[in-house]
């Protein structure tokens, strides 16, 4: 699976990684840790953004990571 | 099978029937809300192959389709909502599609899937053979997504077992607007 900016992808496969085993591992099971990927993220969407530009792709509202972000509730889980 | 399992293999797999070709799928925003539930911006890539005349019919000089999924996910409801729509082709076709995970009411170690699309196709001239081209692509491949949750589900050591899929069909015209036809199907795969 690529990513809409082919210069992404290795950002986008440790992202994924890194976000598929939080998923599995802590999410599902309710454990309200923090999300571990979140520099990471942050990386593969700056990328993300200028692929998007380049491409001329019709996103409106598209915000940073960060400003609109929320935190999860709750105190960071046992591992 | 169980949702969890369920819901672990749909992350990773991208069950859209109105998009075979999946070449791309990126992640726009993530963020946890109010509610613990994860919500999630994606942004799927598609290639349709379309034949260059249609492509020069529809004035488009890309071959790629792109479409904006949101998906939810409820840890302590154990739901998966996923809502897409295509942000490209839209002055010519709307697609919408709506897909619900949840545990199966009657038994809960299994997962219902319930999945509908709308596509809303504008212009007359355009409208049978889009039409066309769609109503083939969802049948074909209605089945599809629940076989290819199977194969999913096999990729990560889980039991294989029989799917029941059920595929409702329903046309719908709009009566005000005359040029717009609404192609309106649901379709349930309940896996046991």
């Amino acid at each position: 699976m690529n990513s809409v900016g082919t210069e992404c992808l290795e950002l986008k496969r440790g992202y994924d990684l890194c976000f598929n085993r939080w998923f599995a591992e802590k999410f599902l099971k309710g454990e309200r840790s923090a999300d571990p990927c979140s520099e990471l993220f942050k990386q593969y969407q700056e990328c993300v953004k200028k692929a998007i530009k380049e491409k001329e792709i019709p996103i409106e509202g598209l915000e940073f990571m960060g400003s609109k972000r929320e935190k999860p509730h709750g105190n960071a889980g046992s591992s | 099978h169980p949702w969890e399992t369920v819901i672990k293999a749909a992350m990773r797999k991208y069950p859209n029937p109105m998009n075979p070709n999946v070449v791309g799928v990126d992640v726009l925003e993530r963020n946890l809300d109010t509610e613990g539930r994860l919500h999630s911006q994606r942004l799927l890539s598609t290639e349709w192959g379309l034949p260059s005349i249609v492509m020069a019919i529809l004035g488009t000089s890309r071959s790629t389709t792109y479409i904006k999924e949101h998906s939810v996910v409820d840890p302590v409801e154990r739901t998966m909502e996923l809502s897409s729509s295509n942000i490209t082709l839209s002055n010519l076709v709307s697609v919408d599609e709506r897909l619900i995970y949840r545990p199966h009411p009657e038994n809960p170690e299994t997962t219902i899937l319930t999945q509908e699309a709308i596509i809303t196709v504008k212009g007359v001239i355009l409208s049978s053979y889009l039409e066309g081209l769609m109503a083939n692509t969802i049948s074909a491949n209605a089945g599809k997504g629940c076989k290819e949750m199977e194969w999913m589900l096999d990729k990560i050591n889980v039991e294989n077992e029989e799917l029941a899929v059920s595929v409702q069909e329903s046309i719908k015209s709009e009566m005000a607007t005359a040029a717009a036809k609404d192609l309106w199907f649901a379709y349930y795969c309940a896996t046991l």
